[in-house]
């Protein structure tokens, strides 16, 4: 894994469910998250579609990414296509 | 909640007991709790969640200030109303705007929930269903309290009050708040329990039921005008009301043993105990609907306060922190640490006042069974008391009492929840 890449894991590790206290990996709701050149691209879901939160976490992804070292622009796209289920979370570490 | 504590008040001062609720004064205490506490908050909890469960923005939003006024005077107007009845000519007035207002406040929300709700996607799910079914029953229990109090008030409009009044009953609690709260809870109760959400046969079959139970309720509405008796009716919706019952528990058990959230929150673990209330009020219904009296209280108060208000408190202190949290801390997400939902609640707090609430409901509900005066005194102590308690852990949870001092931002959030169809504060500017 390049230095950048795992600059992005740590960076969507940061962003924090506030419903669970998980992160958004965690969650399962990081569909994909890639670093091209200077921009990164992440496709992302809510737990549920109407969530009023939506905009707001996809904003603060946007916010968390935008303050990576090399990471000039940032590309976050919400999809709910595969839905996000309780099946996507990782398992919780005793 | 200040009509929760005021009817309380009101029941405590004027010496209500088990065998006073033919009273004017009973009856108006008995509609500012109904409507006052328990509808107003049902109309505002869908205002707020049929944006969720349509996954689309609130249609009309601008009519939710003025629908909220005009309830609220509504209920005031016909709860002054019933005083008329106790020979205060000066309230009769009121008695006949009180329907007017309610039912143009009725209309503006309907009007707010079925734009947002009606489009091809959503009418596929049951729970969006039961929240159209549910508006039925509201339109159901504003025609047959209207006619009510047209008859009450000496006009021509006049109905058989000792048929009307079961018919009404039910239109409230089960056709209204009940149909409401089972389409709003599916949804919730999974987002809580992080339980998959896929609608379930029992789900479908429990939508069947309350359509079909709507049904039976409008054609007895129908009958009530030809003056004929809705007697077999009533026989029909129990039945439905105690298969509907039992899918609905089942399919609530369903969620619970798929969760994801190891250890249940405060608010489910309450909402358990209001399960079991509408269960008992349900199983209490043949014996209401066959004898009346002493067991058709105890099935109301078991269904108003044990299941539809145990079930309210207990998710409002959640979902005010939740609003609370969006409020402040949602901009901050991905720049900053931010707490979590949990931390501007204090369940040590909350949970005795609800457990205070759920035996107070039990107390009141086996007193009203027995005609124990005393009991059901003791119960409406004890269900102000609790009352009191959530309410200061709500104004607790919108000053953030609960955070950490370097946790809070420099400015607290005005008390009354604002719009969030506002942008939110920005708290960049407080922190």
């Amino acid at each position: 894994m390049t230095d950048l890449a795992a600059g992005l894991e740590q960076t969507l590790r940061r962003v924090v469910d506030p419903e669970t206290g998980r992160d958004l990996i965690a969650m399962g709701m990081i569909y994909e998250a890639r670093i091209a050149g200077t921009c990164a691209h992440v496709t992302m879901t809510t737990t549920t579609r109407g969530c009023p939160l939506t905009e707001m976490l996809r904003l603060g992804v946007e916010a968390a990414l935008l303050a990576m070292a090399g990471i000039e622009t940032a590309e976050v796209r919400l999809t709910w296509d595969p839905a996000w289920t309780p099946e996507r979370m990782e398992p919780l570490s005793l | 909640m200040m009509a929760l504590v005021l009817s309380l008040l009101l029941a405590l001062a004027t010496g209500i007991g088990p065998e006073d609720f033919d009273r004017p004064e009973a009856l108006a205490i008995v509609h500012l709790f109904a409507l006052g506490w328990l509808a107003q908050v049902m109309l505002g909890a869908l205002v707020q969640f049929v944006p969720v469960l349509a996954a689309r923005p609130l249609a009309f939003s601008r009519l939710a200030l003025p629908a909220l006024l005009t309830s609220s005077f509504g209920t005031l107007a016909l709860a002054g109303g019933f005083l008329s009845l106790d020979g205060y000519d000066i309230a009769r007035p009121f008695f006949l705007l009180g329907p007017v207002a309610l039912g143009l406040s009725f209309a503006m929300l309907a009007v707010m929930i079925l734009s947002t709700l009606i489009t091809r996607q959503t009418l596929r799910l049951p729970e969006v269903r039961m929240v159209i079914v549910a508006l039925a029953g509201l339109a159901g229990l504003w025609l047959s309290g209207a006619a009510m109090v047209s008859t009450l008030t000496g006009s021509r409009l006049a109905v058989d009050i000792s048929q009307a009044l079961p018919l009404h009953m039910l239109f409230g609690i089960g056709g209204f708040l009940t149909f409401a709260a089972c389409g709003v809870s599916y949804k919730l109760f999974a987002m809580f329990l992080l339980a998959p959400e896929a609608a379930s046969w029992q789900r479908r079959a429990v939508f069947a039921l309350a359509a079909l139970m709507a049904g039976l309720m409008m054609t007895g509405l129908v009958m009530l005008a030809g003056a004929g008796s809705v007697a077999p009716l009533l026989i029909g919706v129990c039945g439905i009301s105690l298969a509907g019952c039992a899918l609905y528990l089942d399919d609530v058990r369903r969620l619970w043993r798929a969760r994801r959230r190891p250890t249940p929150e405060l608010n489910m673990s309450c909402s358990r105990v209001a399960l079991a209330f509408l269960a008992l009020s349900v199983l209490l219904l043949p014996f209401a609907i066959w004898q009346g009296g002493a067991l058709a209280r105890a099935s109301v108060f078991a269904a108003l306060v044990g299941w539809l208000s145990t079930l309210t408190l207990a998710q409002m202190i959640r979902i005010t922190a939740f609003l609370t949290w969006i409020q402040i801390f949602a901009p901050l997400i991905g720049r900053r640490k931010v707490p979590v939902v949990q931390s501007l609640t204090h369940p040590r707090r909350a949970g005795p006042a609800l457990t205070i609430w759920s035996l107070s409901a039990g107390i009141g509900t086996l007193s009203l069974a027995t005609g124990f005066h005393a009991g059901f005194r003791l119960a409406l102590c004890g269900l102000l008391i609790a009352a009191t308690q959530i309410l200061c852990e709500l104004v607790a949870i919108r000053c953030l009492s609960h955070l950490a001092p370097p946790e809070r931002p420099a400015r607290l959030p005005p008390l009354i929840l604002p719009s969030l169809m506002n942008p939110p504060h920005s708290a960049e500017n407080q922190i």
